[in-house]
């Protein structure tokens, strides 16, 4: 996360629509849709209202949406999550909270 | 005090009881324990279950209605539903189905009471919790929840492991309507593992 390229602050709200090529780290708020090759990592203060297609996604913020990871999903143990989830590897700690559908089908 | 179902036992039927049960076998049909249900990595369970705690090292193809948590680890595999307030998927644990953790859009008060839960049973081997604390308030609940805190429940029937649809999700207060169409691809066909072959021999175990 150290050498992540693009930081969404936390005073940040973007309505819309996200892609790129290099992690993207949310501390802020989005809405719409959010597609990278590379790694999500939603903080604590992150709020991600979108659908989301990633490579790798780290919660530790709040995520409503579905999200479909080519590598995997990481809730955190402050992560909360509603939607879906189709992934080959998705971890759950505990104390996260998530409600929807998972498929690990690869 | 504890069961264990040995991995060249069948049981086929309703097990029910008030004590830990540990699975290196094989169970077909329901599960109605106050305690731990441990499914060992040798362990196949084919049931509708409802305990306090279950712990997946093996194989579960149904649903899993548990009062305090649902732990898959490293090596287990299940297809089915999972209700419990807490649920632990580990890197490397394979599951497809639906979780219901209850109130995801708690207030912090109610991820609060969440991580209390999850600090106070971070204690390995504990011995199992029935008690579950206070419930969050009913009108933050989804209606379809149970809303009675500790219970060694009564059997519930529960839905069939699959296929469902996500609409039971509820979308999102800013309309991710896409949650609710169920957008994860089709719907989980669960299909039994097939067991480990060469221990098919049959017994019934009478529990006492």
């Amino acid at each position: 996360m150290a050498n992540a390229n693009t930081i969404i602050g936390s005073s940040i709200t973007i309505d819309g629509e996200i892609t790129g090529e290099e992690d993207l780290v949310i501390q802020g708020t989005v809405k719409g849709k959010v597609s990278l090759k590379e790694s999500l990592f939603v903080e604590s203060s992150g709020t991600v209202e979108a659908d989301i297609q990633v490579a790798a996604v780290e919660i530790s913020g709040q995520v409503t949406g579905n999200v479909v990871a080519s590598d995997k999903v990481e809730l955190k143990s402050d992560g909360r999550m509603v939607g879906d989830i189709k992934a080959p590897r998705v971890l759950i700690a505990d104390g996260a909270m998530f409600k929807g559908h998972i498929d690990m089908e690869r | 005090m504890a069961t264990v179902v040995g991995d060249r036992i069948f049981i086929n039927g309703n097990l029910q009881g008030d004590e830990d049960l540990t699975v290196h076998g094989r169970i077909k049909g329901t599960v109605n324990i106050s305690k731990s249900l441990i499914v060992e990595p040798s362990g196949i369970v084919e049931a509708e279950v409802q305990v306090a705690n279950a712990v997946v090292s093996g194989v579960v193809v149904g649903n899993i209605t548990a009062t305090d948590s649902v732990e898959i680890l490293k090596g287990g595999r299940m297809v089915g539903d999972i209700t419990a307030p807490r649920v632990i998927l580990t890197d490397g644990a394979l599951f497809r189905g639906g979780i219901d953790m209850g109130d995801v859009k708690a207030d912090d008060s109610g991820l609060a009471d969440a991580r209390a839960r999850a600090a106070a049973s971070r204690r390995p081997g504990a011995p199992a919790r029935v008690e579950r604390p206070a419930p969050r308030p009913a009108a933050a609940r989804p209606a379809t929840r149970p809303s009675s805190p500790a219970r060694p429940t009564p059997p519930r029937p529960a839905p069939p492991p699959a296929p469902r649809a996500a609409a039971d999700v509820p979308s999102a207060p800013t309309g991710m309507g896409a949650s609710a169409a169920g957008g994860g691809g089709p719907p989980a066909a669960p299909k039994p593992p097939s067991p480990p072959g060469g221990r098919r021999k049959k017994i019934l175990l009478k529990r006492r």
